[in-house]
């Protein structure tokens, strides 16, 4: 039974029906935002640093605060809470539709009444 | 700041708020009924939030984060990003899929998923091992702030200090105290934004935003004493940066106590939102934390201070001494120790009680004595929550880093082993007992092959320094876990039936 069988699980290479794939798809996009910031942040900080030496990151500034300082500690934890929050708005609204469907899929509308 | 004397109005405070918090958990009992007791009760999904946050906010956070910045400058904004990094994580892979396994401990979910008692018993003394690891950072947080308000040598205020944590748990348990989370959120943020305020104030800089008012300081610093943070990869490389940052994350996510929060929740829902409203709270903390580290330094600048690098115990202190050096009153220092010795009490709390829990229901009944009844259990977790302590009191003695530094040692731990069983186990449900065990024993050979052989081995260190070996270990662990999994039979197909329907809400083939 094993490989057959283990060929139709679920997983996150291969999500299996709509619910999943739709979920599979935003946690793809949010990890990838997350990803993205976190270690692009850093090359930037670094190759200014490798690049411009200390001239460039001592001159750029944001609310007196050196930018990488900024961009780590006051911008990531803020780009993360964001993230956060747009992936509970999508769940929402995405759970309120499949609820929708799954109700409009059992429920029989009565003769002659629309769905 | 004064060393060596009983610091009278700063034990006050730190008794005042104690009492507040037993005086409200009294209340909470009788206005409630509820069964989490000292864990905590909590309403709504801010209260879920601040739930997280309180559970969260530890000796780390309050004492240790500071300490890391006032040392290593940019490089401890690793620990910023890894520490609130991790929730997303948290919330988008695990948060969710964790409450449909309605499951209530590590080794209880461990143990569901895999069909195997031998991968449960594993996973509960991994649990004891991070949690003895992460508490030794509490104790030493409570050991140096005993020590500086009674006056006492470090050695003596860890003995004291673990008295004092022992008799708090006793005494709440006795009373039947019920945690008000809320409240101790609110009074721990108050006592840690507060101060941070006064100072920025009094030094003429932002202080409606100290988080960003210390800004200044780093200007000032940089022009008037030529000390310079505009240099962020000058003593580390970005490999180390990165290697600490992302093992924080995975250990954020494998946490036993932090995972445990996703258990109770009332709804899934409220699980996802409460994530959210806890990351917030937790930012809120360490949005601060970086300020101290920075005015410390300017202070010291101004006073004429030269760096001591190699002072771990001054440098875990520097948030009160910051407080200290800036002229602030006692009873603000004081309030500030207060918030460190609760955070650091409720932080350890959580932690002992989740280890002797892993003892008394995973691993007594089943190895020690068979059999055994409900209130055997209850007595044993009583029991060994006293040997855990004296344990983490013996390792306190000689602690191994700094405040910071121990707890990412924690969270490597985690990362290199809960985290990539629980992601497995949601995730692909291919993955069998052998393929966990393999990668749980795999991923604590890892963790401690740094300290047991980077001696010998400088490669190691230097690829998987101690505190960042989740880095690469995880993902190794995870190709492990795939390896052995897919050499060997799979996992029945009622467990994958339950992953396919009830957890990813798949259509039935």
């Amino acid at each position: 039974m094993g490989e057959a069988s283990s060929e139709r699980d679920p997983g996150f290479l291969t999500p299996h029906g709509a619910t999943m794939r739709a979920e599979v798809r935003v946690i793809k996009y949010i990890l990838s935002g997350w990803l993205i910031a976190i270690v692009g942040f850093q090359l930037f900080a670094y190759l200014l640093e490798v690049n411009y030496s200390e001239l460039l990151l001592t001159d750029l500034t944001f609310f007196n605060l050196p930018i990488q300082f900024w961009l780590s500690g006051q911008l990531l934890p803020l780009w993360f809470i964001i993230l956060c929050v747009l992936f509970n708005i999508w769940m929402d609204r995405h759970s309120v539709q499949s609820r929708e469907g799954s109700l409009r899929f059992r429920i029989k509308p009565v003769s002659g009444e629309d769905e | 700041m004064a060393y060596g004397m009983l610091q009278l109005v700063p034990i006050i405070i730190v008794g005042a708020m104690f009492a507040l918090f037993i005086i409200s958990g009294l209340r909470n009992r009788s206005n409630q009924a509820s069964q989490y007791r000292f864990i905590g009760s909590y309403t709504g999904r801010v209260g879920i939030g601040a739930g997280i946050a309180c559970n969260w906010m530890s000796a780390a956070s309050f004492l240790g984060l500071a300490g890391v910045f006032y040392l290593k400058g940019y490089f401890a904004m690793a620990y910023v990003v890894g520490w609130t990094g991790g929730y997303v994580l948290l919330l988008v892979l695990m948060a969710t899929q964790i409450r449909r396994f309605g499951k209530f401990t590590t080794p209880d979910f461990v143990g569901f998923r895999y069909e195997s008692d031998a991968a449960r018993t594993l996973a509960a003394l991994i649990s004891i091992v991070i949690s003895i690891i992460y508490c030794v950072a509490q104790f030493r947080g409570i050991a140096l702030l005993v020590s500086w308000l009674l006056g006492i040598d470090y050695i003596p205020a860890v003995v004291v200090g673990t008295i004092l944590f022992v008799s708090y748990v006793v005494v709440s348990g006795a009373l039947g105290v019920v945690r008000n989370l809320k409240l101790q959120y609110f009074v721990l943020i108050i006592t840690f934004i507060l101060p941070l305020m006064l100072l920025t104030r009094k030094l003429g800089y932002f202080w409606i935003l100290p988080q960003f008012g210390y800004g200044a300081a780093i200007g000032e610093l940089q022009q008037q004493f030529d000390f310079n943070w505009s240099d962020p990869f000058g003593a580390t490389t970005l490999y180390e940066w990165l290697a600490l940052c992302f093992t924080l994350m995975f250990g954020t996510a494998g946490l036993p106590h932090v995972l445990s929060r996703f258990y109770m929740v009332p709804g899934i829902r409220d699980a996802r939102w409460g994530v959210a409203w806890g990351l917030f709270f937790i930012a809120l903390i360490y949005w601060s934390a970086p300020a101290y580290g920075v005015l410390a330094r300017l202070f010291e600048a101004r006073n004429g201070i030269s760096l001591n690098m190699t002072g771990a115990d001054a440098a875990d202190m520097i948030a009160l001494s910051a407080a200290g050096l800036g002229g602030l009153p006692l009873w603000v220092v004081g309030i500030l120790a207060a918030g460190g010795l609760s955070a650091a009490f409720s932080a350890s709390a959580g932690l002992l009680m989740s280890g002797s829990a892993s003892f008394s229901y995973d691993l007594y009944p089943r190895l020690i004595r068979p059999g055994v009844s409900e209130r055997d259990k209850v007595v044993a977790a009583k029991g060994f929550f006293l040997v855990l302590a004296a344990i983490v009191m013996l390792l306190t003695f000689q602690p191994w880093g700094m405040i910071a530094e121990i707890a990412a040692f924690a969270f490597a731990v985690a990362g290199n082993t809960i985290f990539p069983a629980f992601l497995l186990g949601i995730w692909w449900p291919r993955a069998n007992a052998t393929g966990v065990i393999s990668g749980m024993m795999a991923g604590l050979c890892i963790s401690f092959a740094p300290l047991f052989i980077g001696n010998s081995l400088p490669f190691i260190s230097q690829a998987i320094p101690f505190t960042s070996s989740a880095f690469i270990g995880a993902p190794l662990v995870i190709i492990i876990m795939v390896c052995a999994s897919l050499l060997t039979a799979p996992p029945s197909a009622a467990i994958r039936h339950f992953i396919r329907r009830e957890v990813h809400d798949c259509p039935e083939n």
